[in-house]
C-alpha cells in the first residue's frame, strides 16, 4: 500500500515536469492527470439525472405498476431529457415493439429482472461505474449494478463473434477523447416472468426504448479540466429502427468520498418474486 | 426441503413453458448417464449461447419420428476460445452427435464433440463429458 502511494506520487511529480517542461499542444487539455500520455480516467464515476427512467424528456409521475405499495417513494422523477433534438427518431416499422415495451415497462425491463443492461445504459444506471486503465493497455469498465463490466478493447474495431447483452466494445483515442464503438449489443432469447420466452432487445431506459443488435454505439469520454467530470456523449446508429443516427450527452460526475468505491449489487436474487412469483403462488408457499 | 420441492417445481414448470433446457450448473454426473451413450443425426435447430452451458438443439429423426434433442456444450467462453462464432453452425446444418442421455430420460445429452457428415469434428468444449467418452472409447477397445 505504501509502495502503491509512493510509486504514484512520483509519477505524478514526474507527469508535472513533464508538463511543465514541455508546452501543452492545443488538443491536450490542460490540468488534467494522464497516463501514457493520455487523460487518466481512473476512479468512480456516476451520473446525476434521471436518463435512465427515460432519455426522452418527462414529467414526474406516480410508478406504473407499484404507486399503491410504494407512493410516492417510487414515483419517477421529472428529466429534460438527455436526446440532441429531443426525441428518438423511430421508424414507423419500430413502434410497434416499442409499444409493447410502453405496455409492460418494468414488467419486461431486463433492469427489473436483473439482466445485464447493455451500453450505453450501463454508464448513466441510478449506480456508480469504475474505469480501470492502465498504462498501453485495454481499459476495463466495471459497473456496480449486477456486477456488469465490459473490456474496452483498445484496438481497430473488429466483429465481434457473437451477440452479448453488454456487447463487444473497441476502443481509440481521438486526441484526448476516449472514443468506443460497441458492437454486437443482443440478449438473443430473454425469458419474461411467468416463463414466456421472447427473442430480446436492448432496452435504453425504464420507459421502454430500445436498439437491436444491428445498431453501431459510439461513445465518446472527454475528461474535463480538473479531472472530477467526464463529458459523455454516445451516438446510436440502428438503420432497422431509426431513421437517422441520434445522440445523447451528459456529464459523469466523479464520486469525491475518501472511500468511493463500487458495493455489491448482485441482483438475480432481487429479481426472483418477479419472473418466478407465479410458480411460488402455484406452491401456495407464503 | 420445502425450498427444495419448490425449485424442482419451478425447473419443471420452466422445461414445460418454454421447451429450454435451463438447468444450473451442475457436474457430468448428477445430470447424465455414462452408462447411457446416444448417438444423435439431425439437424440444428438453434443454438442457444448461453451460461453456464450452451445449449445445440437439434431435430432427430429415431423410430420414424422427430424429436427434438438438446446437446450441452460448454460455456460460450470455452467455444469462443476454440474459435466459435455465430455462424459455426447456422440451422438447418446436418450434425452427427455421439451424447450421453440426461439421467431422467429427457430427449437432453451432453457430448464432448459434433462430427459433420464429411467427417469434421468440433470440440464442444466440455472437459468432463470428453474425459467420459475417452474412458468409454477405451472401454470399448
Amino acid at each position: 500500500m505504501r509502495g502503491i502511494k509512493t510509486f504514484s506520487t512520483a509519477v505524478a511529480a514526474a507527469a508535472l515536469m513533464a508538463l511543465g517542461s514541455v508546452p501543452a499542444s492545443a488538443e491536450h487539455h490542460e490540468g488534467v492527470e494522464r497516463i501514457d500520455g493520455k487523460p487518466n480516467l481512473n476512479g468512480v464515476w456516476q451520473v446525476m439525472n434521471n436518463a435512465n427512467w427515460n432519455l426522452e424528456p418527462h414529467s414526474a409521475a406516480a410508478n406504473p405498476v407499484a404507486d399503491r405499495l410504494l407512493g410516492a417513494i417510487g414515483a419517477i422523477p421529472a428529466g429534460l431529457g438527455v436526446i440532441e433534438g429531443g426525441e428518438i427518431p423511430y421508424k414507423e416499422e419500430a413502434m410497434e415493439r416499442l409499444q409493447q415495451h410502453r405496455d409492460n415497462v418494468i414488467y419486461h425491463d431486463p433492469e427489473a429482472a436483473c439482466y445485464l443492461p447493455g451500453i450505453p445504459r450501463a454508464t448513466y444506471m441510478d449506480h456508480p461505474f469504475q474505469i480501470i486503465q492502465g498504462n498501453n493497455d485495454d481499459i476495463l469498465m466495471v459497473y456496480e449494478y449486477a456486477s456488469a463490466n465490459r473490456v474496452v478493447h483498445m484496438e481497430e474495431v473488429g466483429i465481434p463473434p457473437i451477440d452479448t447483452w453488454m456487447g463487444t466494445s473497441y476502443g481509440q483515442w481521438d486526441g484526448d477523447t476516449l472514443v468506443v464503438t460497441t458492437l454486437a449489443l443482443g440478449p438473443g432469447l430473454v425469458k419474461l416472468p411467468a416463463g414466456e420466452m421472447v427473442e430480446g432487445v436492448t432496452w435504453l431506459d425504464r420507459a421502454g426504448n430500445y436498439l437491436t443488435n444491428h445498431a453501431t454505439v459510439t461513445e465518446r469520454f472527454t475528461l474535463a479540466e480538473g479531472g472530477n467530470h467526464i463529458m459523455y456523449s454516445a451516438t446510436i446508429d440502428d438503420p432497422t429502427i431509426y431513421t437517422r443516427p441520434w445522440t445523447i450527452s451528459m456529464p459523469i460526475y466523479r464520486r469525491m468520498e475518501e472511500n468511493a468505491q463500487l458495493l455489491e449489487f448482485k441482483c438475480v436474487p432481487f429479481s426472483e418474486n418477479l419472473l418466478y412469483g407465479d410458480l411460488i403462488e402455484e406452491q401456495g408457499a407464503d | 426441503m420445502h425450498m427444495k420441492k419448490l425449485s424442482a417445481a419451478a425447473i419443471g414448470a420452466v422445461l414445460a413453458v418454454t421447451g429450454v433446457g435451463a438447468a444450473a450448473h451442475h457436474s457430468f454426473a448428477t445430470e447424465f448417464d455414462r452408462n447411457k451413450p446416444v448417438r444423435l443425426e439431425g439437424k440444428v435447430v438453434m443454438f442457444e449461447w448461453v451460461n453456464p452451458h450452451s445449449w445445440i438443439h437439434i431435430d432427430v429423426n429415431r423410430g420414424g419420428r422427430t424429436e427434438r434433442w438438446r446437446v450441452e456444450g460448454g460455456a460460450p467462453s470455452a467455444l469462443l476460445r476454440r474459435g466459435w462464432n455465430r455462424n459455426s453452425l447456422p440451422a438447418g446444418t446436418d450434425i452427427i452427435v455421439d451424447a450421453f442421455q440426461a439421467r431422467d430420460g429427457d430427449t437432453r445429452a451432453s457430448a464432448a464433440e459434433i462430427r459433420f457428415p464429411n467427417g469434421r469434428e468440433l470440440s464442444l468444449g466440455n472437459p468432463t463429458t470428453e474425459a467420459v467418452a475417452a474412458a468409454a472409447r477405451r472401454a470399448g477397445n
